[in-house]
């Protein structure tokens, strides 16, 4: 049965209650009559040999590249840049798509005699990852032969005697990059593109870029004029980013650009039941999210987040192009557009959606409550192309239970921000002028940044512009179930039940709104007319 | 005043007081001349007590009944060419590639009771034999023999030959030490020259899968299978010299891990067509050497792998399914 | 007359510990020492000595220690049984030069007040609390009045004090204001003697009565560069804002802000949590005195830099080798004395009186009890933070002996 697109259902009488996610949990939440719910397609077939879907790939590129076998010599600067642990989401099971994708490139540079191999993983202003992490996404052989030689690196962005400032664009942008990369004769990349977001120059200009360049499409007038980040024709970010690849070309740089889509399978099969649609649930299904829901509430949150945090998502590849950046993006845009798009009518008075335990900058540790924010106002909020899926003013309520906890090793400048900046004031504007700079340049983040496993100081920051665009446009944010101290500190309304927050959205969205519930993850993007 | 009218010297409160005279060390006086400190350590430790039959019984206990049982459970060894040790007259001596410290003991449990319980070990003197509590710990529990290893040295090469003259086996890794990155490393004369000298027969011994298990320089213990393949005896000949038949040796190895690899037939047309794949690996990069070695890791089908075009019909083999934590180990598929 | 006697009793001093130890700080009271008799006011010792009748009477840390059985045995030679305690007062005069007066207690028996001539050097200068004759002379032995047999206390309807020991409280200030002079005093003492050097980081450990006029003495008296002080409760964060502090911090949060407020890389364990920092802030006030406070203290303030201990601390277990490593150094600051000032030297007590009018500290008084209830008012005030309150006093005003200033002035 081929799978079945996504589609709005309109809840009526019969409409069994929606499932909620909240953190690590979830729930059933009943829906006003006449309220609609947004599900995604259902996840298209996996390519059945993607061992061989990727050597074809390298072998007939797209757009202006001759195939990878040719571009690879003896005694030529190979190096290869992949993306971090923030993709996919959930982590893949093995073995993962940069594995396969190295494999085979390495596979050509073996046979090719090319001695001088370098991998970086490209994680711009992101922690860096574990060894565990990183065997899991390259493969043990892979790793085993580059880590003990000290071939395996991490994208260090705060390393000068590693950065080479490419100059500026046109409209003054400075391009800062990796210095190892951009004097490689031949760069490949290995990207996964989860959302319309990733890819494409993006891959270069901001994952092995430094605070430098970033600060130039990470800010708030930029995430502002980013309508939405999904959508790169309208988006100021990618704008900046293009700018920025064109630069980089033009510098000389060459870059192999390989690209790949997954389905969106994103749960095992025992908990199916996330995936599917509430009245077709079977018995088992059934069972299962009754012995689930009731074992996490009691479960101790530690505990639970590790549960969840080990779950291995069994989506895969459904597209791998390679070669020039532009011609393999649009490949992929399709590819991705394909699997995810869901036509919309109309926007909405308010928008519900339950929060996952994970986003891309939490994996293996804890939800605070600014990647609460960033999740819900960030990412979720802007899963729209054409128009956003609320309507200017309008309410947009969250279910997660926002705790007032961090993980002091991933997220160190995260508490500083959350106890210090948001304590003082939540606007934006006066957030990045205030104290921007001195959270970027405090010696002890750069150095838990470098050394360590955590965010540069300047991320929390970065978070919290992802918002700009939600927090400009919607009316009030409600978070339903959270701790009410921490939300009360993002700036948010706490409500302790559905119910409660449809009643405080009335006093901005009146007696009778209409109401757009988004069913994800399964991850999907709405089409708004 | 005399000496009664003094008081009692204040004693120190709650101290411990060291013991008197005989019953602790006795301290030098300044004037007197020290002893000479005879070291006994490295190549001059003495390991004769070792071999007395007490110690021996111990160590024979030790071996079948705590570590060949440990051993099983943790490396599940399967062995190949016990049939060409059958017919040998002791003593023998057995050499082996070495790529972990699991190897000695491994290799040791899957020899047959005749051999094992009277076969002593050469290990290295710098490293085994450094301090008084190591050396007497591993001559207890493997018979160990210090060998130096980096230059020529009488005494030790004096002992081996002596205790094999004895009717000793001797088990002896002719790389010298244990493979830095899995592939193998020259073989040196020790073994071919105390062979000539004895006139004993050397069985080739390789051992594959003791470094996914514990590699040199790492600390952790991943169970997993290994395979321990005995190989046709090599006599020395007359005219050969000991480097000449350390480098026979050596090729006798590398054709008992091209059998490991892919089946005694293959292997031997191989070593007849002198197609062998090198035992010291690819002269690469260090990262294409890691690259093309043959561990069960590796996920490419067998086909891909090797270089010959001759297809392969034997199976592959089992992969050993260990139980970790769903973080730090991938989840198979299937193959 | 009534009063609140506290008397030499090993086996109620013992049931009092436990009961403290069992139901928490202030409910020893009921098994305690201290029991409300009816005595004979106390006879003035000689001349120079007048009678004072307490209006206030303020609770304070020191007197819950010894409450609770838990006052260090420092003190035992420096104390006399039966003593009534109380050492915050204001009250009304009865003879001498401000006969009829109100007045507030500075309740340090030094040499004058011990009759001891000539008076010791610190006396002589000004510096009644490190009076070295507190054992000595023509009284009891006690350090403070409220720990003397012969001078009675403030927990009572009446006690004698030395002309010297009176300051007149002006008829503006009301009595609330002038019963936080004494521990405004304290504050004032401690902020003074070892002021911070201008634009220097500081933290003030402890939002308590001490620590939030610590706060406000810091503010008025000195100029530091910034200000942080760490509160556990509300009310307490509240009230250190408003009295002058610029960041205001809970407990958990003070490693974090005291790294941020210096700039400085931190030592972490493995978990991610800070253990102490490399650098640090140049003066923390532990105005707590637990050995939790103290250890915190040592691991912010900066190589170098000074850790003044203002609340009264016991017997501490701490190790002392960050302080060697760092050349810390490590003040005590008790009572008042006399302070040097630009403007000259001028008495703790002067300048107290400055600080409550200005700082308007009579809000920190939270709860008036009569005597008779004083178990619930001990009670409160070893709870007071929790329950939102600071600083708890005896009400000791009759009804039918007069009127308030503020009545009298109209």
């Amino acid at each position: 049965m081929s799978p079945r697109p996504g589609f709005v259902l309109e809840v009526d009488r019969s409409t069994p209650q929606t499932l909620f996610w909240r953190g690590e949990g979830f729930g059933l939440e009943r829906l006003p009559v006449g309220s609609r719910v947004i599900y995604g397609p259902e996840p298209l077939p996996a390519l059945r040999d993607p061992d061989a879907a990727i050597r074809h790939a390298l072998d007939h590129p797209l757009g202006d590249s001759a195939p990878l076998r040719s571009l690879l010599h003896a005694g030529m600067k190979l190096t290869i840049a992949f993306d971090d642990i923030s993709l996919p989401l959930p982590p893949m099971k093995s073995p993962d798509v940069r594995q396969r994708v190295i494999e085979a490139v390495l596979h050509l540079a073996a046979e090719a005699g090319v001695d001088d191999v370098v991998l970086i993983a490209a994680l711009a202003l992101h922690r860096r990852m574990t060894d565990d992490e990183l065997r899991h996404a390259l493969g043990t052989r892979v790793f085993d032969a580059f880590a003990p030689h000290g071939l395996l690196l991490q994208h260090d962005a705060e390393d000068p005697a590693n950065l080479v400032d490419l100059g500026q664009t046109d409209e003054g942008e400075d391009v800062e990059l990796n210095k190892r990369a951009v004097e490689s004769d031949l760069l490949v990349y290995v990207n996964i593109n989860l959302v319309a977001m990733d890819g494409g120059h993006k891959s270069v200009a901001t994952g092995l870029a430094s605070y430098k360049s970033l600060k130039h499409h990470h800010n708030v007038r930029t995430m502002r004029a980013s309508k939405s980040f999904m959508d790169r024709h309208h988006s100021q970010l990618h704008t900046s980013n293009w700018r920025m690849g064109k630069l980089i070309a033009q510098s000389g740089l060459k870059i192999f650009q390989i690209e790949t889509t997954l389905n969106t399978d994103t749960f095992p099969p025992e908990m199916r039941f996330l995936q599917r649609r509430e009245w077709e649930w079977t018995a088992r299904d059934r069972a299962s999210f009754l012995a689930t829901s009731k074992a996490l509430e009691r479960t101790p949150p530690e505990l639970a987040r590790r549960i969840f945090h080990s779950v291995r998502a069994p989506h895969d590849l459904t597209s791998v192009q390679a070669g020039e950046v532009d011609a393999v993006h649009d490949r992929t845009l399709e590819n991705v557009f394909r699997q995810q798009i869901v036509p919309v009518e109309g926007q909405t008075d308010i928008l519900t959606m339950g929060l996952p335990y994970i986003c891309p900058y939490n994996v293996n540790s804890i939800m605070n409550p600014i990647l609460v924010a960033c999740l819900g106002l960030g990412y979720f909020f802007n899963l729209y192309r054409g128009r956003p899926l609320v309507r200017e003013g309008g309410v947009v309520i969250m279910s997660h239970p926002t705790p007032w906890a961090f993980n002091p090793v991933h997220h160190p400048s995260y508490i500083d921000f959350f106890e210090q900046v948001l304590a003082e004031t939540t606007d934006l504007l006066e957030i990045e002028s205030k104290y921007e700079t001195a959270f970027a340049t405090d010696p002890w983040y750069v150095h838990l940044y470098r050394t360590s496993y955590a965010y540069h100081g300047v991320h929390p920051f970065y978070m919290w512009y992802w918002c700009a665009h939600a927090l400009e446009h919607v009316g009030k944010v409600i978070v339903v179930g959270g701790d009410r101290a921490a939300v009360r500190r993002l700036g948010f309304s706490p409500a302790s039940t559905l119910a409660d927050a449809l009643e405080m959205a009335s006093d901005v969205v009146g007696r009778d709104p209409s109401i757009t519930h988004l069913h994800t993850p399964p991850l999907l993007l709405a089409d708004v007319q | 005043m005399s000496a009664a009218a003094l008081p009692p010297r204040p004693r120190p409160d709650g101290s411990v007081r060291p013991g008197p005279f005989l019953l602790r060390k006795p301290t030098r006086p300044l004037g007197a001349e020290p002893l000479p400190v005879e070291r006994g350590l490295g190549t001059s430790y003495d390991t004769a007590w070792a071999r007395r039959y007490p110690v021996r019984l111990a160590r024979a206990m030790l071996l079948d009944d705590v570590a060949r049982p440990l051993l099983r459970a943790s490396c599940a060894p399967t062995v190949f060419g016990l049939d060409h040790l059958e017919p040998l007259e002791l003593p023998v001596i057995l050499a082996a590639n070495h790529s972990s410290h699991l190897d000695t003991a491994l290799l040791l449990s899957c020899l047959p009771t005749r051999i094992r319980h009277h076969a002593v070990v050469a290990a290295a003197a710098d490293y085994f034999f450094d301090r008084r509590l190591k050396a007497t710990a591993w001559a207890f529990a493997l018979g160990a023999i210090p060998m130096e290893r980096t230059r020529v040295n009488r005494r030790s090469a004096d002992l081996a030959a002596g205790l094999i003259e004895e009717g000793w086996s001797l088990v002896i890794f002719p790389e010298g030490g244990r493979t830095p990155d899995g592939w193998g490393q020259e073989f040196k004369g020790g073994a071919a020259y105390l062979a000539k000298r004895c006139l004993v027969p050397v069985v080739p011994v390789h051992i594959r899968g003791t470094r996914a298990i514990l590699a040199k320089g790492s600390s952790t213990l991943r169970p997993g299978p290994t395979e321990v393949r005995f190989g046709d005896p090599l006599w020395p000949e007359a005219d050969e010299d000991a480097r000449r038949f350390a480098a026979r040796i050596e090729r006798a190895v590398a054709l008992l891990a091209d059998e490991a690899e892919t089946d005694w037939w293959s292997a031997r047309r191989r070593a007849a067509s002198g197609s062998t794949p090198p035992f010291r690996g690819p002269e690469a990069s260090p990262w294409r050497r890691s690259w093309s070695l043959p561990t069960s890791a590796d996920p490419t089908p067998r086909r891909q792998r090797r270089a010959a075009t001759e297809p392969d019909e034997s199976p592959a083999p089992r992969r050993w399914r260990a139980k970790r934590s769903p973080a730090s180990w991938p989840e198979r598929q299937g193959d | 007359m009534k009063a609140l006697v506290f008397e030499r009793s090993l086996p109620r001093f013992a049931a009092a510990r436990l009961a403290s130890a069992v139901a928490g700080s202030g409910h020893g009271v009921g098994v305690g020492p201290l029991e409300l008799l009816e005595v004979d006011p106390p006879r003035l010792p000689g001349p120079s000595w007048v009678r004072l009748e307490p209006r206030l009477a303020g609770i304070c840390g020191s007197d819950l220690a010894t409450l609770d059985g838990r006052s260090s045995r420092y003190f035992e030679h420096v104390v006399s049984f039966p003593f009534v305690p109380g050492h915050e007062i204001v009250g009304d005069v009865t003879g001498g030069a401000l006969d009829g007066r109100r007045a507030v207690l500075e309740p340090v028996l030094g040499c004058e007040a011990r009759g001891i001539e000539p008076p010791c050097a610190a006396c002589a200068g000004g510096h009644k609390g490190a009076c070295e004759r507190i054992a000595f002379g023509a009284l009891a032995p006690g350090l403070q009045t409220g720990y003397c047999s012969d001078t009675g206390g403030g927990w009572s309807a009446s006690l004698v004090a030395h002309e010297s020991q009176l300051h007149e409280v002006p008829a503006a200030l009301s009595d609330e204001a002038a019963v936080m002079v004494e521990p405004a005093a304290c504050a004032v003492h401690a902020a003074c003697s070892t002021a911070p050097p201008s634009g220097a980081s500081v933290v003030v450990l402890g939002a308590g009565t001490l620590g939030l006029c610590t706060v406000a003495a810091l503010r008025h008296f000195c100029l530091p560069g910034t200000l942080v002080a760490a509160a556990k409760h509300p009310a307490q964060r509240q009230l250190a804002a408003e009295l002058g502090a610029d960041q205001v911090v809970e407990p958990a949060e003070v490693m974090r802000a005291a790294r941020r407020l210096s700039g400085t890389l931190a030592l972490v364990t493995d978990a991610g949590r800070i253990e102490r920092l490399a650098g640090g802030v140049d003066v923390v006030y532990d105005c707590v005195g637990s050995p939790e406070s103290l250890e915190q203290s040592l691991a912010i303030a900066r190589p170098g830099g000074d850790i003044v201990l203002v609340g009264m601390p016991g017997m501490t277990r701490v190790d002392l080798a960050p302080l060697w490593q760092r050349e810390v150094r490590l003040r005590g600051a008790y009572a008042y004395g006399a302070e040097t000032r630009p403007e000259g030297t001028r008495s703790s007590f002067d300048l107290a009186f400055e600080l409550v009018a200005a700082a308007r500290l009579e809000r920190l008084v939270s709860a008036a009890y009569p005597l008779e209830r004083y178990e619930e008012a001990v009670a409160h005030a070893a709870a007071a933070g929790r329950r939102g309150s600071v600083k708890i006093v005896f009400d000791l005003r009759r009804k039918s002996r007069g009127r308030t200033p503020s009545e009298e002035a109209e």
